[in-house]
């Protein structure tokens, strides 16, 4: 069989995997529960927004032991919230006005290829500017991570930060500061994924001073 | 699953029980997920949490690259899905582009009127409700909303699959090494997928005709 036939068989197969996988995944939930889907169909009230990155290898809902309509999600590279980017706010305004949901997550991972990349001495083209948000972040950690001498740790540190820095984005928000004035939710919380034990890390952002503090600049609760 | 008063110690919970079930059935699971992904499909999908691309197509973690945001819709000056773009189709190298709306889908329904859901999202949703305007004689004879709704959607994922043509990462992949780029329609009421057919490209021109 010549190359291109065999790429394209290949293309073919991997393409037809999504499908089987999907009919077997539909079976499986009717025979568990014969109402699911309907059921789903009715609506959904998730009690998380999740904004993590595009990564394969955390899908939100799989690594949270969530099922279908428990959590809303919004991802892309390296789980930025920038304030004058129309896609996320627009999933942070649905979320909070209309699904009201009780918990926003904001979660990176140890060894994000985003973060890495942010850091290269590299024109990357189109990623240039959405990357720049990254070296922002580390230009307002310089210190602390400067002293920090190999690069391994430098960048798990950075990703740490910047998911502080992405749920400092979130509180500046009018959405969230007017809901949780009005309601007492959502909180905001920062968490790390690590790869080398699947867990989660609570970085522990304590909302209630984080929002006192944001607001002495960024107020906007009414 | 056990039951939680807090739903953050749910999850909490749910992912411990996650990294173990992983390491049980496979040790050596995570240390390979640390060496790196390398996906073949870049799913574009909707922020609604009853469409999780991993679970509905009962993948694992590392098989899909996600963006998921309202309504998944792509807009042309929209930096964010653009960046997404860019590093799976230009440095991952996925083979397959998908766009996957849905049925039910809330973005759709709120498409179908002019109800002011704050400047924010009116933003985000005018190129689907012109696309509502375009398409209006065409919506008006289907039978209800749900019908409508899902024609919104269908429409939707076709334009995001143009824009998406226009990206020049994924122009330089079709030529260079056969990316393809595909819709889909999630079905909620029956959890299954659907193929659309392509019936986009003829419009790539940016010329629209009533139907």
């Amino acid at each position: 069989m010549s190359d291109p036939e065999r790429v394209q068989k290949y293309l073919q197969q991997s393409h037809d995997k999504i499908f089987e996988s999907n009919r077997k995944w539909a079976e499986e939930q009717k025979a568990k529960n014969p109402e699911f889907f309907e059921k789903l169909s009715a609506g959904q009230s998730p009690e998380y927004l999740w904004i993590g990155c595009s990564d394969s290898r955390i899908p939100a809902e799989a690594i949270t032991g969530l099922g279908p309509g428990e959590m809303f999600i919004h991802r892309n590279i390296a789980n930025l919230v920038c304030n004058t980017d129309l896609n996320v706010m627009s999933v942070v305004n649905y979320a909070v006005r209309h699904l009201k949901v009780k918990h926003i997550v904001v979660c990176g991972h140890y060894g994000c290829g985003g973060v890495k990349a942010a850091m290269t001495p590299q024109d990357l083209g189109l990623l240039n500017p959405w990357l720049r948000n990254i070296r922002d972040v580390y230009r307002l950690h310089e210190d602390e991570l400067d002293t920090i001498k190999e690069d391994g740790p430098r960048y798990d540190r950075l990703v740490e930060l910047n998911v502080m820095e992405q749920a400092r984005n979130v509180i500046k928000t009018a959405a969230i500061q007017q809901a949780y004035k009005r309601d007492g939710f959502p909180i905001v919380h920062a968490w790390v994924f690590g790869f080398n034990d699947g867990l989660l890390k609570d970085l522990k952002l304590d909302f209630e001073s984080e929002l006192a503090k944001i607001q002495k600049i960024y107020n906007l609760p009414s | 699953m056990a039951s939680y008063q807090d739903p953050l110690d749910r999850i909490v919970a749910g992912n411990r029980v996650y990294a173990q079930h992983t390491t049980e059935q496979d040790p050596t699971a995570f240390v390979e997920l640390s060496k790196g992904q390398a996906p073949e499909i870049l799913w574009i999908g909707c922020a609604d949490s009853r469409v999780p691309e991993t679970t509905v197509c009962n993948c694992r973690p590392g098989d899909i690259f996600v963006h998921r945001n309202i309504a998944n819709t792509v807009h042309a000056d929209d930096l964010n899905a653009a960046s997404v773009v860019e590093y799976a189709v230009a440095f991952l190298k996925v083979r397959k582009v998908v766009v996957c709306g849905h049925t039910k889908c809330g973005g759709a329904v709120a498409s179908l009127g002019d109800a002011d859901l704050g400047v924010t999202l009116n933003t985000w949703l005018h190129p689907v409700r012109e696309l509502r305007r375009k398409h209006k004689t065409e919506l008006e004879r289907l039978l209800d909303d749900d019908a409508r709704a899902v024609r919104v959607a269908e429409l939707n994922v076709h334009q995001s699959l143009d824009v998406l043509k226009q990206h020049p990462a994924i122009k330089k992949a079709i030529n260079e090494r056969g990316l393809s780029l595909h819709g889909l329609i999630y079905d909620i009421g029956q959890g299954q997928l659907r193929l659309l057919e392509e019936t986009s490209s003829k419009k790539s021109n940016g010329l629209w005709s009533p139907n």
